[in-house]
């Protein structure tokens, strides 16, 4: 066998796995997207196979395009990504700048702050909603009926239980409420994909150049401007790495929301795509469709960026 | 560095103690999940014994009645080692083939693997039920396997390939000219130069598999339900089983986190392929 070959039959067998992942149920997607295809209909038995005699062009799609609910999912999905973007980048570059020096337990703070990218989607949805947010038996719950019992208390405390009778009853949230819901999520997930940014905005701090550094400090530059015109920067990749790398995971939350609400108040698309996929096939389908249009307008974008360090 | 003393005050305390301070608040909910779990399910919900409580071992001596933990764990283990295993046997010939033999087409190849991965799996939900259920694979171990091997062979092969690129051709070169074979290669110099790497390759994708949330919740019912499904499945208590689904979500993910902390140099370059150094 040549010098060409056996590199080639190496890289066969992964080759043909990640095309068939990848070709055969898009394929199926995309087919079930053109034709009327329900689970049950008592009306239409034929529709309940997937057959191309129940050919429906484009249907499908306008079907998805009226239904308010799609239009809900778009703008819900960005307001969750969008947020969870904005918490932890800002997070992530305040945290990274204020660990990125040596002090006394540097390393345990390291592991403290790592610790809850590791958590399980379904554990964190669970705890962040159950033992912290409910509000009445939660952490929240709880904290709220305690600053109401101490205003209580100080509105008959001499002197400054006037003021204290000015203070309104504190109402805990429910996070489990449609208006709310969104919003329970995004705490969560921002929690937990903080110590990510904060893990990546470290590991460029390190590449960062001392001695420019050194000099700009001897110049007499200040916190600030060293920050603004040196560091800042300098993490402009890393930050777009972990915009795009999050907005690709986040554009497929499903977990958390099924367990915050169970999609009430607050869908995304990969949420609706399940409640379609309950009954009408061809309308989660075309929504399917939708969310890989719109997950790769984003990775034709981290690809480009991840190309380019590649070969060096 | 040491040109430049660290004078302001903010530097030399302000900054541990804030860092201190942050670090505790992003560890607090996993201490309070830990602490919750050893309250009974009454003292859990009890303002009282918020803090001051009785601790005891019952939540985790009765996982196997409350929830048949163990099953589901062992479902975890199962699928989780396999796939880390397939995606291995997959990965390492071909990040092997990219490393020392790349070709033009490399860099492609390696960008079309890492796309696959950027694949909303809500996309092809529905197709992957119908295939999984008309072949008879719903709900087996066996799906789960192939499915958690898959979505994170763009992941292995790439870190895998990073790590082998760091090794000097010569040395494969010049055991070819011993006439060494490929296998030889594979054995006796890319195994042991590049031992760590693929340890940290392994435990990264051992950890995104015990964590997946989405397939295996939608391909599995009973059989085949991992730690991630047992979880999800009770999800709203109420308030009546804080303490005994406090101690069955510890004992889920504890482990994982466990091993998270040994990997997090590794989580950097598996997570953004390399790209930020």
């Amino acid at each position: 066998m040549s010098n060409r070959t056996i590199p080639r039959l190496l890289q066969t067998p992964a080759v043909i796995l990640l095309l068939i992942w990848m070709l055969v149920p898009l394929s199926l997607t995309l087919y079930f997207s053109f034709i009327r295809y329900v689970l049950n209909s008592l009306r239409r038995p034929e529709w309940t196979t997937p057959s191309f005699s129940n050919w429906r062009g484009f249907g499908n799609y306008e079907f998805v395009l009226n239904s308010k609910d799609f239009l809900f999912a778009i703008q819900n999905s960005l307001l969750i990504v969008g947020s969870i973007l904005f918490g932890t980048v800002i997070l992530g570059v305040l945290i990274a700048v204020l660990i990125n020096k040596a002090f006394p337990g540097r390393g345990i703070v390291r592991v403290l702050l790592i610790s809850p990218f590791f958590v399980m989607p379904a554990v964190n949805a669970v705890l962040w909603i159950n033992m912290i947010l409910d509000p009445v038996l939660g952490l929240q719950g709880i904290a709220v009926g305690g600053l109401n019992n101490m205003i209580d208390g100080l509105q008959n405390a001499p002197l400054v239980g006037w003021f204290f009778s000015l203070w309104p009853e504190f109402e805990p949230i429910s996070f489990r409420a449609t208006q709310t819901s969104a919003y329970a999520v995004i705490i969560m997930v921002t929690w937990q994909w903080t110590p990510f940014a904060v893990l990546i905005f470290m590991t460029s701090l390190q590449s960062e150049d001392e001695q420019q550094k050194e000099a700009a400090i001897l110049d007499g530059a200040s916190a600030w401007s060293q920050f603004r015109f040196l560091t800042l920067p300098h993490l402009g990749r890393p930050i777009a790495i972990v915009v795009m790398i999050q907005a690709i995971f986040h554009l497929s939350l499903y977990a958390e929301i099924e367990i915050v609400s169970r999609g009430n108040g607050n869908k995304n698309l990969p949420y609706l795509i399940g409640e379609f996929a309950n009954n009408n096939i061809g309308a989660a389908s075309a929504t399917g469709i939708f969310a890989v249009i719109l997950a790769n307008i984003v990775a034709i974008f981290l690809l480009r960026m991840v190309g380019k360090t590649l070969m060096e | 560095m040491a040109i430049v003393a660290e004078t302001s005050r903010f530097s030399k305390t302000g900054r541990p103690i804030l860092a201190w301070i942050v670090g505790l608040i992003f560890f607090f909910p996993i201490f309070w999940l830990v602490l919750t779990s050893f309250k009974t399910d009454a003292d859990a919900v009890k303002p009282e014994h918020l803090i001051f409580f009785t601790p005891t071992l019952e939540n985790y001596l009765n996982m196997t009645e409350n929830y048949d933990y163990w099953r589901f764990a062992q479902n975890s283990v199962i699928t989780s080692v396999f796939a880390t295993i397939f995606a291995l046997v997959v990965g390492i010939p071909c990040a092997y083939a990219m490393a020392f033999n790349p070709t033009r087409a490399t860099k492609d190849v390696l960008m079309w693997m890492l796309s696959t991965k950027m694949l909303p799996a809500a996309a092809v939900l529905y197709p992957m039920t119908f295939i999984t259920k008309s072949v008879g694979l719903f709900d087996t171990h066996f799906m789960v396997i192939v499915v958690l091997c898959l979505i994170n062979l763009p992941i292995v092969i790439w870190m895998l390939f990073t790590y082998f690129k760091e090794i000097p051709k010569d040395i494969i070169e010049a055991a070819q000219m011993d006439g060494v074979n490929t296998w030889g290669e594979v054995r006796e110099i890319l195994i042991p130069l590049a031992w760590g790497g693929i340890v940290s390759t392994a435990l990264l994708c051992f950890i995104f598999c015990w964590n997946e949330a989405y397939w295996t919740v939608r391909l599995t019912t009973t059989e085949a339900a991992t730690l991630s499904k047992l979880i999800e499945g009770n999800r709203a208590p109420e308030g009546l089983f804080f303490g005994r689904l406090s101690a069955v979500s510890a004992a889920a993910v504890g482990p994982i986190v466990v091993l998270g902390w040994f990997c997090q140099k590794q989580l950097v370059q598996g997570l953004t392929f390399g790209a930020v150094k």
